[in-house]
């Protein structure tokens, strides 16, 4: 194998791809998953916490109580998001229909502290998405309210769970574990399943547009022709890798390890360019390959995810800076694969070559 | 009769040469691979779900002093644990996010010492109600239940086209009184109707799910195994979790059977393949219905046997119908434009997730908020659960899917010639061509009408999208992202066949001409909005948002001057500078745009 050659084929595919400028279809693509994931998760929280919409906060729901006396009307009364009206239940009702109304609770005439538990009939607006955010304010209350009857009724426990005592006031932190578990290892992963495809169309043309002989009759061989283009490949995906590690970073989301996580999401790319090429050079025929292919790679990431410390864990693990060891030791057994992988793929394109094009 | 039959005669040779090509194709090299990657999928998949997906394991570290604490979190992987005393766990504070001794819970003060904490009271939580579910008297654990009985508003929800204001906050301080007659409503029973029994097996079943998706979100909760009957923790909007999982089950071989059909189209191109079938006397239509025959009905035969095997009624087949079809009308197309395999992987991916986050994401909302129905997928949800859904819901979610299909089946007729499927200039000026030869030079005005009319069911589901992406966002921003973005969508769907006639011919067009055609374009844009509007009117129109999207009914003249001004304004810059002209036209139309909505439907800058 020339390195002048296989550069030769690199540049020509890589040269091939920035001429239809459909790669930036690929990174629009990668910008919209990642804008979308992230609208979803902030939108639902500052849908639901009211703290987040200041315009919010001061509204007063009515709520109509209805029903007997108990110690849920205080709690209502008590809480300042609630303007609490004593109604009766068929009035109280229609009101709720003309949307005068955000919720009506009847609550029946059972003793706190005896053996029924106690059963609340709340109605609220059908489908609609305050009638939802109503629900979620009154949840508090009525936890409460159970944390309250629950108090009454301790006697009656026969097993009483472990005591833990969380501190009262705590900011909790929804978006971390979504961003550094979630998002952050799914768009690594992207550019690898983005030059596995890749890989399989690069070498798939060559066969069905009939251009791999006019290639061979260069002096290049099968072999420099491959690897040329597992290169091509494998050089875009730390530039989109790169590139995302750098945008969050610039959007505040700081990421440790940023060597290390390059490291390993070229070494996993290259496993998963690796067996596209086999495939490729196996069928020679697109539609065939690339099924065949995105197929065994559902079957094989389902397969590794269900393992601690594999490739998306340890992702997660290198950006929040708590990795140990164990990424070396998956490094080491990634990159044997890969030098099994690779020297398949070099065998096979060698009998390829041997055999003649026609096989 | 007798055309009819050849053409049905002439579909079912080119569907039969195709089973046999497609099949010549996977042949005997690909089948038993398929087959044995299958057979490892369900095994993998059962293996996964049994094991657990692990992509966060070991993000925390927790030390605590106390065995029994110990044991309790250790079930979680995403803490790695120390036990040891306090001297220890104080030499080891700063490698620790939270630290629990003497039973009180420190964390550090950082962004993850706040989720470890986060992470922390969920699983105690969760611990807490697997204990108390498993308590002799379950009503001293769990002695409060809540019914929930939906009412239907009765305000009518066009009354916002008026400006009436629709929401649950008071508006006085006044007493709440009716205004309409009132019904009486039964008191309701005290008794609980399920056996202690029942309901404490119910409570066990769902806590396992909540944990998995109380992972990212509090927000969305699990649904109550009793209906509407719940404790407090489970009044969180539902997750239709499991319907979500058995629509990806339907969709998924969706993806792959059409992208075999994108890849038979893109094949013909191949070294002028096609020209054998072209020289046919089969008409492009009735190659390109022959071509995809074999695929629909094979997507029609593997979801009826997914509904069969997961005993769902076939009816959701109804909602599935319009989708299979525009899956194949897009392949048909992105087959047809793409150059090289490359960029049929590209487009194809772009594609399927553009389309997938559509069709998917309201489903998510199904049982909250009416929106959800934009999506096919959300009926399926509702068939899952049990529930019927009505003719003009089904007309609703479905509407723009077979509209968009019979149009890019249309463009895909019109082009599937020679000159078109063999050239192979840039994708751009593909689409381009493809727009110019759907559009006739003869009748300008006549196609530069339908080109129009026909563009707005894509308008609708650019804006449905935008919608859907926005709604999340608090108030203001919402309304402010969607005002821009929608006019712009629509300023560029009204350009897209006047500028392609402008810059093709631009001396045929003197500025009266310019005029003229603007002024078609706004009439159809007008008609075919207003016609649209009629079967979707009622589900979305009640909303502030969809006064935004589709302007009022009632009044004509300024609708129809908007649109007109959006129109020439592009044309003109186009006109006046060429291909150069058109970015600057489009952001001017968009601003225009943008100050009418704010001026008239929000009320804004008065």
């Amino acid at each position: 194998m020339k390195a002048r050659n296989l550069a030769l084929v690199m540049k020509k595919d890589l040269r091939g791809l920035s001429k239809e400028r459909t790669i930036v279809l690929a990174i629009l693509l990668q910008l919209f998953v990642a804008m979308f994931s992230s609208f979803l998760m902030v939108g639902l929280t500052s849908m639901y916490d009211p703290g987040a919409l200041s315009q919010f906060s001061r509204v007063r729901y009515g709520i109509a109580y209805a029903g007997e006396v108990s110690p849920l009307e205080d709690l209502l009364r008590e809480d300042r998001q609630f303007r609490v009206y004593r109604m009766d239940l068929s009035q109280a009702v229609a009101a709720l229909g003309e949307r005068k109304l955000a919720a009506v609770i009847y609550v029946p005439d059972t003793d706190p502290g005896g053996g029924d538990p106690v059963k609340i009939t709340m109605y609220t607006l059908q489908n609609d998405i305050q009638a939802a955010v109503v629900e979620v304010k009154l949840k508090e209350v009525l936890l409460q309210y159970e944390k309250d009857l629950r108090a009454l009724r301790i006697e009656r426990l026969d097993i009483l769970p472990v005591q833990v005592n969380f501190p009262a006031d705590t900011r909790t932190s929804d978006f971390y574990e979504f961003i550094y578990g979630l998002l952050i290892p799914l768009l690594l992963f992207m550019p690898a399943i983005i030059s596995a495809a890749l890989i399989i169309d690069l070498i798939t043309e060559e066969y069905q547009h009939h251009t791999l002989e006019t290639l061979l009759s260069t002096p290049m061989t099968m072999t420099e022709v491959v690897w040329g283009k597992i290169l091509a490949c494998l050089i875009l995906v730390p530039v989109q890798a790169g590139t995302w590690l750098v945008l969050l970073t610039a959007n505040r989301i700081p990421i440790q390890n940023i060597p290390q996580i390059l490291i390993q999401v070229i070494s996993f790319s290259l496993v998963l360019i690796l067996i596209g090429a086999i495939t490729a050079l196996y069928y020679r025929e697109r539609t065939a390959a690339q099924f065949i292919f995105s197929t065994a790679i559902v079957v094989l990431m389902l397969f590794v995810l269900a393992f601690p410390d594999n490739p998306l864990n340890l992702i997660a693990l290198l950006a929040t800076g708590v990795a140990g060891m164990e990424q070396w030791i998956i490094l080491g057994g990634v990159s044997l694969l890969c030098l099994g992988l690779g020297a398949a793929t070099h065998w096979f394109a060698k009998r390829i070559a041997s055999q003649g094009l026609s096989g | 009769m007798a055309p009819l039959m050849q053409v049905l005669s002439q579909v079912s040779t080119i569907a039969r040469w195709e089973i046999r090509r497609s099949f010549g194709v996977m042949g005997k090299n690909v089948l038993p691979v398929a087959v044995l990657l299958f057979i490892l999928l369900v095994a993998v998949t059962g293996f996964t779900a049994d094991k657990g997906l692990h992509l966060q394991n070991g993000m925390y570290r927790l030390g605590t002093d106390n065995p029994a604490v110990a044991e309790i979190f250790g079930s979680d992987p995403r803490f790695v644990i120390y036990l040891g005393d306090a001297s220890a766990l104080n030499a080891g504070r700063d490698s620790l996010d939270v630290v629990i001794s003497g039973g009180e819970v420190h964390a550090r003060d950082s962004d993850r010492g706040r989720a470890a904490l986060t992470a922390l009271s969920r699983d105690y939580q969760n611990y807490r109600d697997s204990v108390y579910s498993r308590e002799q008297d379950l009503f001293a654990a769990y002695p409060l239940w809540i019914d929930l009985v939906p009412v239907k508003s009765e305000l009518d929800f066009a009354e916002t086209q008026s400006g009436q204001k629709l929401s649950i906050a008071p508006a006085t301080l006044r007493f709440p009184v009716p205004e309409g007659p009132v019904q009486a409503i039964p008191t309701p029973d005290a008794g609980v109707a399920f056996t202690t029994e029942e309901l404490r097996a119910g409570l066990s079943e769902v806590q396992g799910q909540e944990s998995q998706i109380a992972r990212y979100t509090e927000l969305l909760g699990t649904e109550s195994p009793f209906g509407s009957f719940k404790i407090p923790s489970q009044l969180s909007p539902p997750l239709p979790f499991d319907s979500i999982i058995l629509i990806f089950l339907f969709i998924f071989p969706l993806y792959f059977t059409s992208q075999f059909y994108m890849m038979s189209i893109m094949q013909e191109r191949l070294e002028r393949r096609g020209e054998v079938l072209l020289s046919t006397p089969a008409g492009p239509s009735a190659v390109i219905a022959g071509k995809a025959l074999p695929y629909f009905a094979g997507m029609i035969l593997i979801s009826a046997g997914i509904a069969l095997w997961v005993q769902a009624p076939l009816l959701i087949l109804v909602p599935l119908f319009p989708v299979i079809l525009f899956f194949l009308a897009s392949a048909l197309l992105i087959g047809m434009v793409s150059r090289s395999f490359k960029e049929l992987s590209f487009i194809s991916i772009f594609f399927s997730t553009v389309a997938t986050t559509y069709l998917f994401f309201p489903s998510i909302f199904a049982n909250v908020h009416v929106i959800s129905l934009v999506s096919p997928l959300t009926l399926i949800v509702l068939t899952l659960e049990g529930e019927a859904y009505t003719l003009s819901q089904y007309l609703f979610s479905t509407s723009l899917f077979y509209l968009t299909s019979a149009v890019l089946f249309y463009v895909g007729v019109m082009n599937f010639r020679e000159e078109r499927l063999f050239s192979l200039s840039g994708l751009v000026s593909r689409i381009r061509e493809f727009v110019s030869s759907s559009l006739s030079y003869r009748h300008p005005y006549l196609s530069l009408f339908a080109f129009n009319a026909l563009t707005v069911p894509f308008v609708f589901m650019a804006q449905m999208m935008l919608l859907v992406l926005f709604f999340n966002l608090p108030m203001p921003l919402s309304l402010i992202l969607l005002l821009i973005s929608a006019a712009f969508v629509e300023e560029i769907a009204k350009s897209v066949a006047i500028t392609t006639l402008l810059l093709d011919s631009p001396l045929k067009f003197p500025w009266w001409k310019v005029v003229a055609c603007s002024a078609v374009t706004a009439a159809a844009f007008l008609f075919a909005e207003k016609l649209l509007l009629l079967i979707t009117l009622t589900q979305i129109t009640e909303s502030v948002f969809g006064s935004i999207l589709f302007l009022s009914l009632g009044a004509l003249t300024l609708p129809f001057l908007l649109h007109f001004a959006g129109v020439l304004i592009t044309a003109s810059f186009v006109r006046w500078k060429g291909g150069k002209g058109y970015l600057p036209g489009i952001l001017l139309a968009t601003l225009v745009h943008c100050l009418y909505n704010a001026y008239f439907i929000l009320g804004w800058l008065t």
